[in-house]
């Protein structure tokens, strides 16, 4: 599904450069769950960005399917985004002028997803609350509203930076398990995370340092447990 | 999610900053159409007060001299025909208003007593119309066939009610209805009679002669007199062409007074108003840049972020533009109210400007978030979502 392949990212500001990933290659194939873990400034952001075609790697390629992302076309990478990923960020970057409702439908592509928003509100704890705005929200509301953004328009692989970051411990295992229940229903998961301990779903969990993967481990994928 | 309505959330969302924007086009609209409306009333004002002082060019026969308008009645006259000729030609621009006359001392007008007095006899044929050029309201003096209008001080010799007669070329009385009795302070007929130009060429048997074309030189920019006795004598150089100095000046400098201050006060309000808007975007975009990542996170393309904030430059042009309109109109009236005595009144809403208003006030809004705009469309999604708040 998608195969990384000698990726190599270099950031260079004034002078000074800095080898944010260097000669990255691994697989992932449909229903994969992959950890990447990494102390801060370990490129798992950057592989995170490069895999949602935001950041274009200096050399190597990246395939989707067979196809190199950052071969193709500026609108055919706006819809591999749009269609095939859903985002989950630490920040949750919920837009503040948007009610709950309002902030999900900017990921729905067409009127089949949006009729599906009351469904996930209620699934997710967050039944009755559509209209109430972002600063009207617990922590753990807004990154409900954040997880279901991402999977409204049922992308096929989701991508989740530091997703547990900013939530407490109760908070973070309800999150956790919506990850697990989307992965379970056949989507593929490539999380990032400075935690070691959020790896246990996971079926791959690549280890970064430096730029560099120090660990690829692939284990029996936990739906198949 | 519709694009309208995110704007409008985030426009009312940011109010500050959405209100400040859309002031100051308001302002930027006001003052354009308070002085241009201002400047169009000066100019209609100008006009009125210069009607009562008369058309600033007179064309004579050459090698006339000016003298022997008041004090001999054998000037040299030329075909009245000379006129419809000036009229018709295609490149003949540069004079309007033209007013032909057959201007005569009459020496020994007999008034009802029987006293004896030297009066001007001024005929005034009706404005040629230049069916080449834009139609203009009429400015010269109209008199009616079998009417005369009499100045004031002839009028003092004849009573209410009666006729005006005179003994013609031929011998004859001939009688006349007075249309009108002029007041004081006409100028030179106060001592006379203005007839229409036929009844006065029947009256002194000079049918088909004028001796005079009075009318409105051009503000020109090789200068006024220059460029009006070039086209003439391009058609007649048997004509001189010489100008009232004072009034073609007072014209000029009335006309041109209020559109010096706008020239230089609505392209100053503008661009300061747009410098300002511009500042204004680029704090937008800047405090709005987690949001641009986020729209381009989820699939959306450079192109409709640019036209997301260009969308939102021109929703509050257009509705500054309405507004600052009515705002500009409204001081326009009132002020103009104040400043103009014989125009107050026609002072009204000019609709041509509105529609310019609503396609300028836009655009102009839309060029000065231009900038902020590209910004934001090149933002780095990856660089913004991955910063700390």
């Amino acid at each position: 599904m998608i195969e990384l392949r000698d990726i190599t990212k270099i950031y260079t500001r004034g002078s000074v450069t800095f080898t944010a990933l260097k000669d990255i290659s691994f697989n992932i194939n449909k229903g994969d769950y992959c950890t990447v873990v990494g102390s801060s400034g370990a490129g798992k952001s950057t592989l995170l960005n490069i895999i949602a075609g935001l950041v274009h790697p200096d050399s190597g390629n990246i395939y989707y399917n067979r196809s190199d992302i950052y071969q193709q076309k500026a609108g055919d990478l706006n819809n591999y985004r749009r269609k095939r990923l859903g985002f989950v960020f630490q920040q949750f970057y919920l837009m503040p002028y948007l009610t709950v409702a309002e902030n999900i439908r900017l990921a729905c592509h067409n009127k089949q997803h949006a009729g599906k928003l009351y469904f996930y509100l209620e699934k997710f704890s967050l039944s009755g609350m559509g209209n109430k705005y972002p600063s009207e929200l617990s922590v753990g509301e807004k990154q409900r509203t954040a997880f279901i953004r991402a999977i409204i328009s049922e992308p096929e692989m989701l991508l989740a930076d530091e997703p547990a970051g900013n939530l407490d411990p109760g908070n973070r295992s309800v999150l956790m398990n919506l990850i697990g229940e989307y992965h379970k229903n056949g989507g593929t998961v490539i999380l990032v995370t400075h935690d070691p301990s959020m790896s246990e779903h996971s079926n791959i969990s690549i280890t970064l340092e430096k730029g560099m993967i120090q660990n690829n481990t692939m284990r029996v994928p936990s739906t198949q447990k | 999610m519709n694009a309208l309505r995110l704007i409008i959330k985030e426009l009312l969302y940011r109010k500050i900053s959405s209100l400040i924007i859309l002031f100051t086009v308001i302002i930027a609209s006001a003052v354009s159409v308070g002085i241009y409306s201002l400047s169009k009333a000066s100019e209609n004002e100008t006009r009125k007060i210069m009607r009562e002082q008369g058309l600033n060019l007179y064309i004579f026969p050459k090698g006339t001299n000016l003298i022997d308008f008041y004090s001999a009645n054998n000037t040299p006259c030329f075909p009245e025909n000379y006129i419809h000729v000036l009229a018709e030609s295609k490149t003949f621009d540069a004079v309007r208003h033209l007013t032909g006359i057959l201007q005569v001392k009459y020496p020994d007008w007999k008034d009802h007593n029987g006293s004896s007095h030297q009066i001007l006899l001024v005929g005034y044929k009706d404005e040629a119309m230049q069916r080449f050029l834009p139609e203009q309201e009429i400015m010269g003096t109209d008199v009616v066939k079998g009417t005369v209008q009499v100045g004031a001080l002839v009028a003092r010799n004849i009573p209410e009610g009666a006729q005006f007669t005179i003994t013609g070329n031929d011998g004859r009385q001939y009688s006349f209805d007075i249309a009108r009795r002029l007041g004081e302070g006409k100028g030179m007929i106060d001592q006379g009679v203005a007839f229409n130009l036929a009844d006065l060429q029947m009256l002194l048997g000079m049918e088909g002669k004028i001796n005079k074309i009075e009318a409105l030189g051009c503000v020109c920019k090789d200068g006024r007199i220059n460029n009006s006795r070039k086209q003439v004598q391009a058609i007649f150089a048997d004509l001189e062409v010489t100008e009232i100095s004072s009034i073609a000046d007072a014209r000029e400098n009335q006309r041109l007074m209020m559109n010096k201050y706008g020239a230089f006060i609505i392209p100053f309000i503008i661009i300061s108003c747009l410098l300002i808007t511009g500042f204004l975007f680029y704090q937008n975009i800047n405090a709005r840049k987690y949001e641009i990542g986020l729209l381009k996170a989820l699939g959306n393309s450079t192109g409709s972020i640019l036209m997301m904030i260009l969308a939102k430059a021109f929703i509050l042009g257009l509705a500054g533009a309405v507004t600052g309109f009515f705002a500009g109109t409204l001081v326009a009236e009132y002020f103009g109210k104040e400043i103009f005595l014989f125009t107050a009144t026609s002072i009204k809403p000019l609709w041509n400007l509105f529609w310019y208003s609503l396609l300028i006030f836009p655009v102009l809004w839309m060029l000065s978030s231009w900038i902020p705009a590209l910004i934001a469309s090149q933002t780095d999604a990856a660089k913004v979502l991955a910063e700390e708040y």
